[in-house]
């Protein structure tokens, strides 16, 4: 009976072992557990054709699709509430699926079960052994926003000067600035910066806090970068306070952004 | 009972066993400080190049403001004597399974007249990687690596960058987006025996252990290439590596 | 249906079962897809057959709503067109049909005898064009070709999410009504299982302009639903016509409503459960001239009303759908007198009434092979003549089948389709009275692109 307690002992200690290990990989979205063999047939039957068997995002629709699928197999992402360089939470995942990406091919899948995106989650992220050997970095905490003024304004469009955001997004938020037609993504295809004048959809979210976090987190894989080390969040708020200046319906301003201060030299452009 | 203890121990002692298989012991301990061969030697280029061309920075004034004459792209930089400059040489094979523990000073990279300072830069893995931004204007420092993260962050003028790569890689190219002329390498070796020509296209590599080694030597335009090696202990030998046009 | 014929499909089936190993995932994009780069199996369970993620992009007016709608987001070479066709081999076999004793000898006789006919056949090409035109309006027109005629099936214009909600949107023109399960998307193909007998039964001896929730009708909806889709409803007002062209009956309209719910059941799926009703008035006779009606002076309208409940049923990789109807035409309809000769009613007629539903599974194996069984009656509550039979026009059928999806590529779809279906027909045969039992088999390709 002693032989047999001990025994069960030692089968305890190992299963307890053994389980610190997975327990690192679970996928969890609120109070929903994900699987990733549910998700596996899940993705064969909505994801596969443009993802690509292997999730490399080369499925059999990718040649014709602009932007590209997202290659899970790198595992950077665009929107995610961590650092730049680092894993996204489960949660950003589900969101992006739930939420889909606007002006691409990727839909909004809220028709699907709320534990089948949770499943999707965890079938993706087997693409991709990072998410076995790292975790993500710790989430981005917003504070709360403080209420808009012209003077926070005016120091958005400073900022949006002095950070150099207009050489991409260019002086009036177009999408246009001189630097725009040489970007590209981080697979060599070209790519425009957000035209923030136009009033269309933001891809990660259109809510302030998630103008804010794409601003903290930068979007991976893009040449949209973190300004986690470069900005106070005061000063992140003021930028988000000018970008709604410039967001316009139909391309007529919707009031006159002001103007920031004129570079030193006459442009040549 | 006591045959349960024993039973118990054995288990125990299994388990430890079992699991210091999974642990990576380092195997052979830090490398010996002591190797004092040494290999020197050029990396040259034969054939014709194209020149350099200049680089348009009038998109950003600041840029454009600290090179009154036109900076030029630096991704074939030939010196006089036909020197290649910027070739990454390394020891690929034969320093067998020997850990290095990666040096305390960091490796610096500058961003300078919104240009890489050095164009191509070497270090180890986990070694501490600062960038510096000289410039009066905000860059975004981007590198693009295929074996280790992938991360993108604005750096105004004067505030630090520290980052670290863990996986080797030659070379992670980065990129500035916001200047799209500025491009630099980055090359991360798991060992210290690495070296960038110099303008005349010189390189040493210092306190080799002895041992037969491959060497490679890496230019970003040209290629790799690969040459064998023995050397003994405080011997000095030395190697030429010759790209040529179109390879 | 004999043990050569069980073994036959039994090899058929074997053969499924070993290919069940070798199947890759569903790969296909007719129209909507390719539009996309969707694969079929995102929006339906199996083609033709919706899904939710299918049936909530309908729902939205054939839009994702991701900035991608518009068709000149979409590649020059791109047209919303699609076509469908069924290349099959089947069998139909009638009992007591009355034929002549002696073949081609009219005065001979009539005897009930069992006709069967098989061979190759093409079944009706179905040519749909549909999408959006822009922004929030979306359209759809599908053109029936069959062998030897052609019609216009569906032709409609639907303006979605008016004041930016997704709870109203207007169509008009012919189309389907929002059935319970929808008709057009049925998976069975065979002339015996390929229809939803309550949705087109007209009790025996009745004559009704209208014939059933399954037709396309003419007028216009109204419909809404939540932005999961999981809350819908339409409500559609047309003409009594029953979808005929050309202001054929008279000048009354009928009303139809659906409404339904979905809730997810954790660990099974989503379940969907609805109310659905068709109202209306038909004509009972015409103005004529000389003798013959003038379409259009329908008069004598009486009412008759189709309702009932249903719900779809997600259990792990089962499905079910599960319907039933009550019914009830005037009896003038029911009797087929017209209103203005009340004396030509027989004695003790009354207005017929009937219930009917049906079952459908489906086990799901994986979005390339989905198997079928499907059971159906119809019970006659009351006769609209006394002296009929208590059971005339009561009618029971049974389908199993099953469609796989072999190699699919970017351009088309294509199913391998197996089914053996069967009706009794009660008291129908014309010589005898009694059960009338038609079956067919069929095999063959559904073919999608």
């Amino acid at each position: 009976m002693r032989i047999k307690v001990s025994l069960a002992g030692s089968a305890v200690f190992f299963f307890l072992l053994s389980s610190l290990t997975s327990v690192a990989q679970q996928t969890r979205v609120g109070n929903l557990i994900g699987n990733a063999s549910r998700g596996k047939a899940l993705y064969q039957r909505y994801c596969i054709f443009c993802h690509g068997e292997y999730g490399d995002g080369r499925g059999e629709s990718a040649p014709y699709l602009d932007p590209k699928p997202r290659d899970f197999t790198k595992a950077a992402f665009k929107c995610r509430s961590t650092a730049s360089g680092s894993l996204p939470l489960d949660t950003d995942l589900y969101d992006t699926i739930s939420r889909g990406v606007h002006a691409s091919g990727m839909p909004s899948w809220k028709p699907l079960l709320r534990q089948e995106r949770v499943d999707l989650v965890a079938y993706i992220k087997t693409f991709s052994p990072r998410f076995r050997e790292e975790k993500p970095a710790d989430p981005l905490v917003i504070p709360p926003e403080p209420p808009t003024s012209p003077e926070s304004v005016q120091r958005g469009a400073e900022l949006f000067q002095s950070m150099n955001c207009w050489l991409c997004h260019g002086k009036e938020g177009r999408g246009n600035g001189p630097s725009a037609s040489s970007l590209t993504d981080s697979k060599g295809y070209p790519i425009t910066p957000f035209d923030l004048s136009s009033g269309a959809h933001l891809k990660c979210g259109e809510s302030d806090d998630g103008i804010f976090r794409d601003l903290m987190t930068g979007l991976d894989g893009t040449p949209m970068p973190s300004f986690a080390d470069a900005l106070k969040p005061d000063q992140t708020w003021d930028i988000v306070h000018y970008i709604h200046t410039l967001r316009t319906n139909k391309g007529q301003p919707m009031q006159t952004p002001p103007s920031p201060s004129p570079p030193s030299e006459p442009k040549a452009e | 009972m006591q045959k349960a203890k024993y039973i118990l121990c054995v288990l125990c002692a299994s388990l430890v066993l079992s699991l210091a298989s999974y642990v990576p012991l380092g195997a052979a301990g830090p490398a010996d400080a002591a190797g004092s061969g040494s290999l020197k030697g050029t990396a040259k280029f034969e054939g014709s190049a194209l020149k350099p061309t200049r680089i348009d920075m009038s998109s950003d004034p600041n840029c454009a403001k600290a090179h009154p004459t036109p900076a030029t792209t630096e991704d074939l930089v030939i010196g006089a004597n036909g020197g290649l400059e910027n070739v990454v040489v390394y020891v690929s094979d034969g320093l067998g399974d020997r850990t290095f523990e990666p040096p305390q000073q960091p490796a610096v990279i500058e961003q300078k007249g919104c240009q890489y300072k050095p164009h191509v830069l070497a270090l180890q893995t986990n070694q501490k990687l600062d960038v510096v931004n000289d410039d009066a204007t905000t860059h975004n420092i981007h590198p693009m690596p295929n074996n280790n993260r992938e991360w993108n962050k604005t750096q105004p003028h004067g505030m630090p960058v520290e980052e670290t790569f863990p996986r080797e890689e030659i070379a992670i190219p980065v990129k500035c987006n916001v200047h799209p002329w500025m491009r630099g390498y980055i090359a991360v070796f798991k060992h210290p025996y690495f070296a960038v020509t110099d303008k005349d296209g010189n390189f040493d590599l210092k306190d080799l252990p002895p041992g037969t080694y491959t060497i490679k030597a890496w230019q970003e335009k040209l290629g790799t290439q690969s040459q064998k090696i023995t050397v003994g202990a405080n011997e000095s030998k030395t190697l030429e590596f010759v790209f040529k046009s179109g390879s | 249906m004999g043990i050569v014929s069980v073994n036959k499909m039994g090899t058929h089936l074997l053969f499924a079962m070993v290919l069940l190993t070798a199947t890759r995932p569903a790969h296909a994009i007719p129209a909507f897809a390719r539009k996309y780069g969707l694969p079929c199996s995102a929006c339906h369970e199996a083609w033709p057959m919706l899904n939710n993620f299918g049936q909530t992009f309908k729902d939205n007016g054939y839009q994702l709503g991701n900035d991608r709608d518009s068709p000149i987001y979409q590649q020059p070479a791109y047209w919303p067109i699609m076509f469908r066709v069924s290349p099959t081999w089947h069998r139909e076999s009638n009992n007591r049909v009355p034929v002549d004793k002696v073949p081609g000898n009219s005065t001979s006789g009539l005897v009930e005898s069992t006709v069967t006919a098989s061979g190759f056949d093409v079944g009706a090409i179905d040519i749909v064009t549909a999408g959006t035109l822009s922004r929030n309006i979306s359209f759809f027109v599908q053109p029936f070709i069959g062998s030897n005629s052609a019609a216009l099936e569906q032709a409609w214009v639907r303006f979605d999410n008016l004041v930016g909600s997704r709870w109203l949107n207007f169509k008009m023109g012919k189309f389907e009504l929002d059935e319970p399960i929808s008709q057009e998307r049925a998976l069975p193909l065979s002339n015996t299982g390929g229809i939803y007998y309550n949705y087109f039964f007209t009790p025996p001896g009745d004559r009704n302009f209208f014939t059933g929730i399954g037709n396309f009708q003419l007028g216009a909806e109204v419909s809404g639903h939540s932005d999961n889709d999981y809350t819908r409803y339409s409500v559609a007002v047309v003409s009594n016509n029953n979808g005929a062209t050309g202001l054929q009956a008279s000048q009354a309209y009928n009303l139809y409503t659906n409404f339904n719910q979905a809730f997810e059941v954790p660990g099974l799926g989503l379940q969907r459960i609805g109310v659905y009703s068709y109202i209306g008035r038909s004509p009972t006779f015409f103005q004529t001239s000389g003798g013959q009606p003038i379409p259009g002076t329908g008069m004598g309208d009486r009412g008759f009303y189709r309702v009932g409940a249903y719900g779809q049923w997600y259990l792990g990789k089962f499905d079910f759908e599960t319907f039933y109807e009550h019914g009830y035409d005037n009896v003038f309809l029911g009797n087929s007198v017209p209103a203005n000769q009340p004396s030509k009613l027989p004695a003790g007629a009354v207005g017929p009434s009937w219930n009917g539903g049906f079952v459908e599974g489906h086990y799901d194996y994986n979005p390339r092979l989905i198997l079928i069984g499907k059971y159906e009656l119809i019970r006659m509550s009351q006769q609209a003549n006394p002296s009929n039979r208590g059971n005339a026009g009561n009618l029971d059928t049974w389908t199993v089948g099953y469609r796989w999806y072999p190699i699919m590529n970017p351009r088309a779809g294509l199913a391998w389709v197996q089914e053996y279906s069967r009706i009794v027909n009660a008291g129908t045969a014309p010589l005898s009275g009694k059960d009338d039992i038609n079956n067919s088999f069929l095999m063959g390709f559904d073919f999608d692109f």
